[in-house]
């Protein structure tokens, strides 16, 4: 099964060098596991982006699907056929995951613990802010505004820049549901995986764990292109929230020194 | 008799000439004041504010000048406007929130409907919704090749150009970009087009017969979040709408290199150059402007204020 559509991939690969940047030549199919509580709102947002993923696919003939597979049952799965796993487990059962997979990106769509950014396991990718992170995005704006308390948070249902009003707008209309922390991380690392397959024709693990590493220029619709640290935590724009409503994005202007997005959070391993 | 019949087809003729003369004006979108400010192009001076309703942003001309039409997001409608008397002739309901859109030679016109991922073909004359073509996530600029075959409409989110066959109305082939690509413009000859990329701060040159790359080109620092471009009339260079950078970016049309950036407004959008190429004018959306500039100097020669977040420009000339 495997073997066959590696055998596919090439031919599409060959036929994708004469017939230049126009789409793979012949059908794709992308797979996604995911690992988790099925009521988790990222998974909802791992749907979300599947069928984004979709839609672009059907102009490039790619087709992408996902399997939810229940933590009892993760240790006995074969995973050999997955361009990437997402995951909303605990801390313990996410290294162990991690580990057993070495050459395939494990995402964190919802562990905030700092521990497992500086440990720099070599596939983990954090979509969630690290607790630092909101730490850190919440102290720029007690600078700017002393005494003011705010949450902060990966992404705000009322959020409209960059197109983020559209993004809202299709999750809500989906899942009838407004759009959370969990769900937009869920949605983003299916986005950036599909995009990966689409621009680069990534379509082995180990190729795609690399590339998202070193190589993505990822737009989340928080109008920044982002990529990953050392650490495997995403960089990104954390939402400042009082009573409900954004009242800033930190880094904040004015306060963070550049480059500004390594302004939140740790950057650097523990070694 | 036969001197009657004569006068009266010359008398039609003069009629039907003197309708459609351009009025010169400048019309312009402004997103936020629900309104259209309306540009003598001689004064360069607001001689009318026209109330459009809620969110007017995409704005263009019949092919013949004698109507001006105005996509009303809000309201999902266009609504024709008469560029000489500046009275709204009529309105047609075109769609979920329709944004861009591009007048066909034939007078249809083409709309982006973002929240539906879809792009639809109305005649204007009727109203009359033609065709309904599925194309990417959020989809947003629209551009019309100058012989009518082709049109090209990007999606935000799904990073393509859509290439559309107007005859049939059918995708012809769907060619993958920067991040978040905004809008389009054709060479005349329909073989080269240029797109804009906003998150990735890009401009492409894409030959329009293979779907291929030939050049992409960066329009500098990173607050550069690229939107309109236009093409000067030897096409030898590109104007792009530079967004945050607060200028427009000048391109060499051949090597995508920057030849120079014009500072104008603040968080600059639209763009439209003048039929004999000598004017350029942008939308600067926070500053609430209108930048004139002079392309021979490649310099703002006046600012113009206008309503609240100017979004859309076009000239009646």
């Amino acid at each position: 099964m495997l073997k066959n559509y590696i055998v596919k991939i090439k031919t599409a690969f060959i036929t994708m060098l004469l017939a230049s940047n126009i789409a793979f030549a012949e059908d794709v199919e992308v797979k996604f596991a995911y690992i988790g509580q099925k009521d988790n709102s990222a998974l909802l947002g791992a749907q979300q982006g599947l069928s984004e993923a979709n839609l672009q696919g059907q102009f490039l003939n790619q087709k992408y699907d996902l399997d939810i597979i229940s933590i009892e049952d993760a240790g006995t799965h074969d995973f050999s056929n997955y361009i990437a796993v997402l995951s909303t487990v605990d801390t313990d059962t996410y290294t162990n995951f991690a580990d057993t997979l070495p050459n395939v990106a494990v995402f964190n769509l919802s562990i905030k613990d700092d521990g497992l950014r500086t440990a720099c396991i070599k596939n983990a990718l954090h979509i969630i802010p690290s607790n630092t992170m909101e730490t850190d995005a919440k102290n720029q704006w007690q600078k700017k505004k002393p005494g003011s308390i705010v949450n902060a948070q990966a992404w705000h249902p009322d959020f409209v820049k960059f197109a983020a009003r559209d993004l809202n707008k299709r999750f809500k209309k989906s899942h009838k549901i407004s759009m959370d922390d969990n769900s937009w991380a869920g949605w983003a690392a299916v986005k950036m995986t599909s995009d990966a397959v689409a621009r680069a024709k990534i379509s082995d693990p180990a190729k795609m764990l690399h590339y998202l590493k070193t190589e993505i220029a990822f737009d989340g619709q928080k109008g920044i292109v982002m990529n990953f640290r050392e650490t495997g935590q995403l960089r990104q724009p954390i939402l400042l929230v009082e009573d409900n409503k954004i009242v800033a994005e930190a880094p904040v202007r004015g306060i963070a020194k550049p480059p500004t997005l390594d302004s939140l959070g740790i950057l650097t391993c523990e070694k | 008799m036969k001197f009657y019949l004569a006068s009266v087809i010359f008398f039609a003729f003069v009629c039907n000439t003197v309708s459609a003369a351009p009025t010169g004006r400048i019309f312009v979108t402004n997103e936020r004041g629900d309104s259209v400010s309306v540009i003598n192009g001689t004064s360069l001076a607001v001689e009318a504010t026209i109330d459009v309703g809620e969110r007017p942003r995409g704005i263009g001309l019949s092919p013949d000048g004698s109507e001006l039409y105005v996509a009303v997001s809000e309201e999902n409608k266009i609504k024709v406007i008469d560029p000489a008397s500046l009275k709204i002739l009529r309105e047609f309901e075109a769609g979920s929130d329709p944004e861009t859109f591009a007048v066909h030679p034939n007078g249809n016109i083409y709309i982006s409907n973002e929240d539906d991922a879809k792009a639809s073909v109305f005649d204007p004359k009727t109203g009359e919704q033609i065709a309904e073509i599925h194309v990417g996530l959020e989809p947003e600029g629209v551009a019309i090749s100058p012989d009518g075959k082709r049109v090209i409409v990007t999606s935000e989110s799904t990073n393509m150009l859509h290439v559309i066959k107007a005859s049939d109305n059918t995708i012809e082939k769907n060619i993958l970009v920067g991040s978040r690509p905004r809008a389009a413009t054709f060479t005349q000859s329909g073989d080269i087009a240029f797109a804009t990329a906003e998150i990735s701060g890009e401009v492409v040159k894409v030959d329009m017969n293979t779907g291929e790359i030939l050049k992409t080109g960066s329009t500098g620092d990173s607050k550069s979040k690229p939107k309109d471009v236009v093409l000067n009339k030897d096409e030898s260079v590109i104007y792009v709408a530079g967004g945050r950078a607060n200028k427009v970016v000048v391109m060499d049309a051949e090597t995508l290199e920057i030849i120079t950036g014009i500072p104008v407004g603040k968080r600059v959008w639209g763009l439209a150059i003048s039929k004999n190429g000598e004017q350029v004018f942008s939308t600067d959306g926070v500053s609430g402007t209108v930048s004139v500039i002079n392309t021979s100097k490649n310099e703002v020669i006046k600012t113009v204020e206008v309503g609240k977040f100017p979004w859309g420009v076009v000239i009646n000339d």
